[in-house]
């Protein structure tokens, strides 16, 4: 079963042909990882699969709904419940604490929760770091607070944008066993990213070039 | 390259330069208004009070006001003494000449109204005057009683056969306008139609006003008056002048210079009887009093709104420039990444914000221009004179709001290591 | 444990609020500059006719109580029964005159009798060379007498008064000071009325001049009120000196009114470029929070309760401070305290609140525009 479908995409911004006629699936479980250089299309693509812009051409079939043909406050809705979000700049809310910004996506989405929120720390791992301010906390603990926020509402699919691409081996290595976990316990995954280490940890590697699905690698375990 | 920077700052960030032209312009405009309106306030008021009411009374020397006393006529104090009414004009060639604003003679006597006493007065109603000094002026009554309520409309001074009555007399006499009237004084009978009623809440409303020749024929006194009544603008009195007052003569040269030309009431009076043959100038200390509180406060009312209202703006202003330079926080990050030195990038956002406030002060000091205008003209119906040394002084603010503004923000900016001011932490 | 989405709004606002120091107090401190000046501002505005009001008392009476028709005196009873009408809190001073004519070296004179108390305060004016009576048959001679009598202060000389039936007495008084005005009160001589009644007798007020700390319009209103209610009495407002009044606070009042407004539109530009400035720094923030799904109507209620609450309490902040401003404006001038209307407080804070919110709706609309997609990388 298809958790996403792309179906002849193209994003054209001017004279600009981002995305030409891409197609792509992507599993419910799958964890996929996104590649290639500069100017390739990857964040035309990023932000058309977190619904944050739609295709001129073409269909997106998330979970069944073809998001090319909601308006802007449905497409809100929509990522609020089947999107999670992972950034390279991490962006917590500053004046917020750990916890609070775990709680800030329940309450865009639903109910604050205290309890459950403390339990999404608890799963990156940062249940006794949770009155910090983002200040406070160091770069890998940053980065997994944003992981704890984006798992928060059960997303369908988790979108990380670069996400080790600000952080140090050792807090790498701690992000991409978090990864690794929640693949087991399957979720779907697309790591938008540079680095061909963190490529290498996905089942599926697509190389994005002009605009097109350039190379397709299959990871064998 | 410097230059080349502050230029493509101006150039290719209209939009934020121009916020800070604009927000320094609004600052300006204020306080190019307010100055302007505050250092005229005084002026403005002074001729607002100045049309209730002569200030000072030249009386012939020697002579009394007793005339005008509840009912007493006749006595010790009434001398038979006038001025000349050909030397009237000469109060308007004083050294305080531009400070006259308005005069007008009186010639009181009894006279008998059908068997009944009666005040009658001659004066200037609104008389042409042509100067020696070829210059020529209107002044009379009709200037300086503007809160008496007529019915009817002023007399003219060459209506030697009208009368206009106050509100008592007229009840009095039983007269209204339209009738006709016979005064009698001093043997001489005239006939007079009453062209109208005055109602001046004052002891004037007992009173008959004719032309000064009617009561000149009347009394038989040709080209004599018996007062003169000034409106003057002063200056509020001060120690020196409360001095000179009692006698000019103890004070010293340089004092006196001072004195006489300063515009106080006394220096003016001083001046008036040295023009005027034989003649007592008295200040009438209700008005002259008055005014000098009135003005005094009012302008220390206006300079406390003018500091406070300018702190006030300035405050503001100082806000929005800090804004601005704290908003191009990456730029300074970026400059000091390429290894620019603190001096030169402090220099550069400050010559960049200087231009733009150099541009929006000027701007603002136009408008507030037209602003004070407005103000004078909705206010006082009268433009407000412009001060030079508003410039300067709008200017000094202006810079010294830029800088109090911009000179915290760029030494935090500049207190940041590069590396968090790009990465916007 | 879920927690109501009202408090966790709240929660964010506040802390929004709270944990950015420096920004916080730049906007409040917009806020409250604007909130105190317009508020002090306005509290002047109200109190410059009570202040500057007190200041034209020394333009002397502007009401006179006279005896009408053809009655030669008031009763002190009339005079007594017309003052009640004059609000006490606005009386400076109410002197009732008599007058009778004396002699003094073979010359005729006005002597007015008066409780001089009073009269030094409805003619504040006056220029006493030497002192005013204190002692019985003391007496304040005008200037025009003095030069007359070559009397000076200190000097005695005695008072011949006629009565009616043509019999003759003789008072001995001493000359306290003399008295310099410029009008025709230098011609008279000033006694006390026990000095006076002891010479001429009991008897009615000629005249009673009272200086009333009321606006024109009310002074007028006043009179025909005392003139409807006291017949036999006429009130007279001295207009040159209400209308001179009226003239010179109407226009004290439009200028305040119009600096007002006019630091007002500069507060509200001020703080409308705060918020705008506020909006430019916190893109990265709303994007993200657009990320996370939130609706733009639920960022725009962010936004505009966050500068409603800056409202608030710069307002309240500024309406303090412009008490105490207009407080210092009004010692330093006036050198009187300040009535301060109570209701102003909620006033300035209600509209510092509304300005806030006026002047933040288009930062908050442009903060609802700002596209998600920045939060990811490449923007």
């Amino acid at each position: 079963m298809h958790i996403l479908e792309i179906e002849g995409v193209s994003k054209i911004y001017g004279s600009v042909k981002a995305l030409q006629n891409v197609n792509l699936s992507v599993r419910k479980g799958e964890w996929l990882a996104i590649m290639g250089p500069s100017g390739s299309g990857k964040t035309t693509m990023m932000n058309i699969i977190g619904c944050m812009d739609k295709p001129s051409s073409g269909a997106v079939l998330l979970d069944g709904v073809d998001i090319a043909k909601e308006s802007g406050g449905a497409l809100t809705a929509i990522r609020r419940d089947k999107i999670g979000l992972i950034f390279q700049q991490f962006h917590l809310i500053n004046y917020l604490t750990a916890l609070e910004n775990v709680m800030v996506a329940q309450y865009y989405h639903s109910m604050p929760d205290e309890e459950e929120a403390l339990k999404a720390l608890a799963r990156v791992g940062l249940a006794e770091r949770a009155r910090h301010l983002p200040g406070q906390l160091s770069g890998g603990e940053q980065q997994r607070v944003c992981i704890a926020r984006a798992l928060i509402n059960y997303p369908a699919l988790i979108l990380a944008d670069e996400p080790t691409g600000n952080l140090d081996e050792v807090n790498e290595g701690v992000v991409l066993d978090i990864f690794r976990k929640l693949h087991r316990e399957g979720s779907t995954i697309i790591v938008v990213t540079h680095d061909p280490e963190v490529a290498r940890e996905a089942e599926r590697v697509i190389v994005l070039e002009h605009g097109r699905v350039a190379k397709e690698v299959l990871n064998k375990k | 390259m410097f230059w080349r920077m502050v230029k493509g700052a101006l150039l290719r960030q209209k939009g934020k330069m121009l916020l800070i032209a604009f927000t320094i312009a609004l600052g300006a405009s204020l306080s190019t208004a307010m100055l302007n309106v505050m250092l005229d306030v005084g002026d403005k008021v002074n001729k607002e009070l100045k049309t209730y009411g002569a200030n000072i009374n030249v009386l012939p020397k020697g002579a009394s006001l007793i005339g005008d006393l509840y009912g007493v006529s006749g006595g010790s104090g009434v001398a038979d003494k006038y001025l000349l009414e050909n030397e009237i004009g000469r109060i308007k060639t004083i050294f305080w000449a531009f400070n006259i604003v308005d005069f007008t003679p009186y010639l009181e006597t009894a006279a008998k109204i059908g068997g009944n006493d009666a005040r009658l007065a001659g004066v200037w109603f609104n008389h042409h005057l042509a100067l020696p000094t070829g210059e020529e002026l209107d002044t009379g009554m009709q200037n300086m009683k503007n809160w008496w309520r007529l019915s009817g409309g002023w007399l003219s001074d060459a209506d030697d056969d009208g009368a206009m009555l106050g509100s008592l007399a007229a009840e009095r006499h039983g007269v209204k306008p339209g009738d006709k009237l016979t005064v009698e004084a001093r043997g001489r009978k005239k006939q007079l139609q009453v062209r109208s009623v005055f109602n001046a809440g004052g002891k004037e409303d007992e009173d008959i006003y004719v032309t000064l020749k009617t009561a000149q024929e009347l009394s038989g006194r040709p080209g004599l008056v018996s007062r003169i009544e000034v409106s003057a603008l002063t200056t509020p009195d001060n120690e020196l002048s409360r001095r000179a007052a009692q006698d000019p003569k103890s004070l010293s040269t340089k004092e006196w210079e001072t004195w006489y030309c300063t515009a106080y009431v006394s220096a003016i009076c001083y001046q008036i009887s040295e023009v005027i043959t034989d003649s007592a100038v008295k200040p009438i200390r209700q008005v002259a009093e008055a005014e000098g509180a009135i003005l005094a406060k009012t302008k220390l009312l206006m300079l406390l709104i003018t500091v406070f209202s300018l702190a006030g703006s300035a405050l503001g202003i100082s806000n929005l420039v800090t804004a601005s330079v704290l908003e191009r926080g990456s730029e300074i990050g970026l400059l000091k990444a390429v290894g620019a030195r603190n001096f030169p990038v402090s220099l550069l956002v400050l010559a960049q914000i200087m231009i733009a406030g150099l541009a929006g002060g000027t701007a603002g000091y136009f408008a507030g221009l037209g602003f004070a205008r407005v103000i004078g003209h909705s206010v006082f119906g009268a433009a407000i004179t412009v001060k030079p040394i508003v410039i300067p002084l709008v200017a000094v603010l202006t810079l010294l709001v830029i800088l109090a503004g911009s000179v915290p923000a760029v030494r935090m900016l500049l207190a940041l290591r590069p590396a968090q001011v790009l990465h916007g932490r | 444990m879920t927690m109501k989405r009202e408090t966790f709004f709240l929660k964010i606002v506040a802390c929004s609020l709270l944990r950015r120091h420096s920004k916080l107090l730049t906007a409040i401190l917009a806020v409250a500059a604007g909130a105190a000046i317009v508020s002090g501002l306005t509290t002047i505005y109200y109190d410059i006719p009570r202040q500057m009001g007190r200041e034209f008392r020394s333009y002397g009476a502007n009401l006179l109580f006279a005896p009408a028709g053809d009655r030669a005196a008031l009763t002190a009873d009339e005079a007594g029964k017309a003052a009640l009408f004059l609000p006490a809190d606005a009386v400076v001073g109410v002197a009732a005159y008599r007058y009778n004519t004396i002699r003094i070296n073979e010359q005729p004179f006005m002597a007015a009798g008066a409780a001089l108390a009073e009269v030094q305060k409805t003619s504040p004016y006056w220029l006493v060379r030497g002192g005013w009576p204190r002692a019985g048959q003391e007496a304040l001679i005008g200037q025009e007498v003095a030069d007359i009598t070559r009397l000076v202060p200190g000097s005695a000389f005695t008072a011949v008064f006629t009565d009616r039936q043509g019999k003759s007495s003789e008072h001995a008084f001493t000359v306290s000071g003399v008295l310099q005005t410029g009008g025709t009160e230098e011609a008279f001589v000033f006694m006390s009325l026990p000095d006076f009644e002891n010479m001429a007798g009991a008897g009615g007020f000629d005249i009673v001049e009272c200086s009333v700390s009321l606006p024109g319009a009310d002074i007028e209103k006043l009179a025909a009120r005392i003139n409807e209610e006291i017949p036999g009495l006429a009130a007279r407002p001295v207009r040159r000196v209400t209308e001179s009044e009226t003239v010179v606070l109407t226009r004290l009042q439009a200028l305040v009114y119009l600096v007002t407004v006019v630091v007002l539109l500069l507060t509200m530009i001020s703080v409308a470029t705060t918020m705008l400035a506020a909006v430019a720094e916190r893109r990265r923030e709303i994007g993200l929070k657009k990320a996370l799904g939130a609706p733009s109507a639920s960022i725009v209620a962010e936004f505009l309760s966050e500068s409603l609450l800056l409202g608030g309490l710069g307002g309240l902040l500024g309406g303090i401070f412009g008490f105490l401003f207009a407080q210092m404006i009004s010692a330093n001038v006036f050198g009187r305290p300040l009535s301060f209307p109570l209701l102003l407080l909620p006033f300035t804070v209600a509209a510092s609140v509304l300005v806030t919110g006026a002047a933040s709706a288009l930062p908050a609309k442009s903060a609802a525009r700002v596209e998600p997609a920045i939060v990811l990388r490449g923007e």
